[in-house]
Formats: C-alpha cells, structure tokens, sequence
C-alpha cells in the first residue's frame, strides 16, 4: 500500500514539473509548443478507443520481443559464463557484434523482411537480447565458488548444477538487466515504429499527431509513459515472487 | 574404511605448478575420526576436495571402503566452512538438497533430523533469517540426511563465537558417537582438533606435509574438555605446530 501511495506521489510531483515547464516554455515561445499535462491527458480520454488498439499493438510487441530475448539469451548467457571452454569460443563473437549500434540494422532488417510487425519486434528482440546475454554472462562468471561446491560435492550433474545453483543465483542480475531493458526496448520500438508508413503502434500514432495536433501526440507519449511503468511494476512483482529470498528480514 | 595412499596434489600447468598437498597417507577405519590441522591456507581444504573426490590427485590415491574415489559419492557428505547453504532455497529445501540431487526426495526421515537439531519450526525460513548456529545445523542436517558412511568437515565452525562453537562441538560429537560414521575434519583451531579428533595429523605450511601425528583415543565423553588427557593432547599439538 505505502509502494502504491509512493508511486502515485513521484506521479503527481512529474505531472506537476511537466506543467511548470509547459508554462514556461509556451510563455517564452509566445505559442502553444509543449501540451501540459491536462491536454494531454483530455486527448487521453477522447482518443481512448484509438490509443487502447496502438497501445496494446506496441505493448504486444515489446512483451513478445523480451520473451525471445530472454529464452535466446539467458541460457546461452548462463553457458557461456560457466563453462570456460565455450566463453572462450563465443566471447569474440560477443566483443565484436555487441558494439554495433543495432539501429543501424533497422533499415536493413526492413529491407529484407519488411515492415511488418514481425521485423518491429525482431528489432528490440536483438537489442535486448545482447543486454540479457551481456548480464547473464557476468552473473553465471560471479557466483560464489561455494555454492558450487556445495551441490558438486553432493554427486550433482551438470543440469542439476544449473538448476540448483546458477540459474536462480543470477535471476536478481538477469531481472534486473530485463528493466534497463524495458527503456531502451521502448526507444527501438519507437524508432522502428515511426520508421514505417501508418500502422499500428503508438510509435506511428506519436509520429502522426507530433506537427499537426501535439496534445495527441503527448497522450501518445504518455501512453509510452505509461506502457513503461506497467512493465517495470511487472517485473518487480515478478523478482517478488521468484526471488523471495532477497526480500525476506535478516 | 578412508584411506589415503601418497597424496599429491598440484595446481597449473606443467610449467608453472604448484604443489598444494605432498605425500600424505593415513588410513581411518569405520567409525573412527581424524583431524588435520595446520596453518591457514597450507592446503587442508584441497586435500579434504581429494578425499571428497572433488579434486583428482596428480599423484596416490584415496579409498573408501574398497573402492578408489573417482568422484563425489553418494555416501559420502562434505560439509563447507559457511555451511554451504543455498540462499534461495529454504531451510527444508536445503536440508535436502542432497536428497534432490540423489534423487531420493523426499526422505521420510528429513523432517526427524531437522526436529532433532532443533530446526523444526523453521523449516520455511531462508538462510539470511537464521542465525549463524542455525546455519550450521542446517548444514549438518543437509549432510545426515544421505545417511553418509563418511562425514567430512572443512572447518565447519570457523567464525562462530566461542559458546555456539562449543555447542554444535557437542552436537558433532553425539552425532558422531549414534550414528557411527567416519569423521574426517580439517580445522585451525587446536581444541576443535582435540575434542574431535580421536588420531590427529598435524601438518605442514604448504604445500601440506604430515608433520607430525598425536593419538588422541580418549575421545568421545562430552566433558572431555575438563580432562587432563584433553590438556595433555593440546599440549602436544601445540608442541607439534610450534616445532
């Protein structure tokens, strides 16, 4: 209850820094340029229908690209960052591909397979899946020796180690590279959505309303906003429920 | 029941390797317990992963019962200087964490040891609740439940304060005395050696060297610690660790 009043206070306090800077700014430009936040959320109300179908299009997208990025990437991640002889194999591969800004590959991935909603999630399903791959690396190298031993010495196989050990001794790291995750698999799914031609997604709807009817496009942005905030709220349930153990009173 | 025949056991390669353990050998019989002690760091923890089957010698061999250890065994429980505790996991699932792996889960006297090391009404907890104490005794429970012909303990008691130290001393000890296992333990500490060892290997700074051995037979009353042939056995320790 205290999280609920907490986020709905940090809520209010941005609405109300949104407003102040919408004053000012609209003030000096002697015009209408930044919507305060009661435009916006009017647009809200009376674009609901519309903004519920490009909502759930984006949130749909986004949720299908973070299941492939993390089925593909945590156990190869996991693997990787465990056993020697494959990070010494896959490591390269990882130091040379994981620099190159994935935007770059959009018009490509357009190119090839359209611009459909498969190659939109195929997008931030990349970007997140070297992020989780990245993360899950680092935390399979990191886990204490001990909690090795401790199933090693007890006849464990190889599948048992990962299923005892090093799957739920790095699940806080993999979760927590999942929300840096939701912010920048947001910024691609709003890049490859206004990089295509009317459709759905709230990336198109922004695009569409940003010159000719800006209130619109900040309900937009505010459905991002918003879209943002139920994932995070997600997976901190999520970590609640699987990571228990680091939640309980020591 | 344990033996051990020329163990030597080296790090790295070839060029650049370094010699952890040399030439120990000893031979435990059912039932009975050893102690090794010797400076921090001399390899006593490495040579107990050779014993456990967690480390293959470079060169001699370990025993158990007939048969050479070529790996971790099912029979045989090691217990780790933190207990060796999961934290995701809880106290119950911890306990029989060992069980899991063997596939024999669930035991039906897991919930009988967890009662008898007074771990009962916290079954459901995880491992940051507890206190240290309670850590260890869960430990122990994890290594009775598969029953093991062979207990070993790397310096299981490290870091607790003096009282719990000398409670799950006991513990060990009456453990030891019912259920009649072999009892291999590594520590520094010379009374914990004392109290628990019934033949004593001192050893070496590394790499670890058998530097001395002290008969201990009077093991075994939980009152030992007040008796003369305790002091004369600490007596000797020290003699031998200082020479």
């Amino acid at each position: 209850m205290k999280q609920v009043l907490i986020y709905i206070c940090s809520i209010i306090f941005l609405l109300f820094l949104w407003e102040v800077a919408s004053i000012a700014i609209n003030t000096i430009n002697s015009s209408s340029v930044l919507p305060g936040p009661y435009e916006a959320l009017s647009q809200v109300v009376k674009n609901g229908a519309e903004l519920q179908r490009h909502f759930l299009a984006s949130a749909w997208r986004l949720v299908m690209a973070m299941l492939i990025a993390l089925v593909a990437a945590v156990p190869l991640g996991l693997v990787i960052g465990h056993e020697r002889s494959v990070d010494t194999f896959v490591s390269p591969m990882i130091y040379i591909t994981y620099p190159i800004p994935q935007v770059a590959l959009i018009l490509f991935l357009f190119l090839i397979f359209g611009t459909g909603s498969a190659t939109k999630v195929a997008i931030v399903a990349i970007v997140l899946f070297f992020q989780i791959l990245v993360s899950a690396r680092g935390a399979a190298k990191n886990i204490t020796e001990e909690y090795l031993v401790s199933v090693l010495s007890a006849g464990a196989n190889r599948w048992q180690v990962y299923r005892h050990v090093i799957f739920p001794a790095t699940l806080p790291s993999i979760l927590t590279s999942v929300r840096v995750g939701i912010g920048v698999g947001i910024a691609f799914l709003y890049i490859a959505e206004t990089n295509t031609a009317q459709g759905l997604g709230l990336g198109s709807f922004i695009k569409r309303y940003m010159l000719f009817g800006r209130d619109r496009a900040f309900a937009g942005i505010m459905a991002m906003a918003f879209l943002g905030l139920v994932l995070y709220v997600g997976i901190d349930i999520l970590e609640r429920i699987l990571c228990r153990w680091k939640y309980v009173k020591r | 029941m344990i033996e051990a025949d020329d163990l030597t056991i080296d790090y790295g390669s070839s060029k650049r390797k370094l010699r952890a353990v040399e030439g120990v050998s000893f031979r435990l019989g059912q039932s009975e317990s050893l102690a090794f002690i010797g400076p921090s760091g001399c390899g006593k923890t490495t040579l107990l992963f050779a014993l456990s089957g967690l480390i293959t010698p470079s060169k001699g061999s370990v025993k158990i019962g007939k048969k050479k250890v070529a790996g971790p065994r099912r029979d045989v429980a090691l217990i780790l200087q933190n207990a060796g505790l999961l934290p995701w996991k809880t106290v119950w699932h911890n306990a029989n964490l060992s069980l899991v792996l063997a596939g024999d889960y669930p035991a039906r006297n897991a919930q009988d040891i967890l009662e008898e090391l007074g771990l009962g009404n916290v079954k459901s907890r995880f491992p940051a609740e507890l206190s240290e104490g309670m850590k260890r005794r869960v430990g122990i429970a994890r290594a009775l439940s598969i029953s093991p012909s062979v207990l070993l303990m790397d310096e299981p008691l490290a870091s607790l304060d003096t009282l719990t130290r000398e409670k799950i001393q006991d513990l060990f000890l009456t453990l030891w005395k019912d259920r009649g296992f072999t009892l291999v333990l590594v520590t520094h500490d010379i009374e914990e050696a004392a109290f628990l060892g019934q033949e004593i290997i001192v050893l070496t700074e590394k790499p670890a060297r058998i530097k001395g051995r002290v008969s201990n037979r009077e093991v075994g009353p939980l009152d030992y610690r007040q008796s003369e042939a305790f002091d004369r056995t600490v007596k000797a320790l020290r003699e031998e660790l200082e020479r």
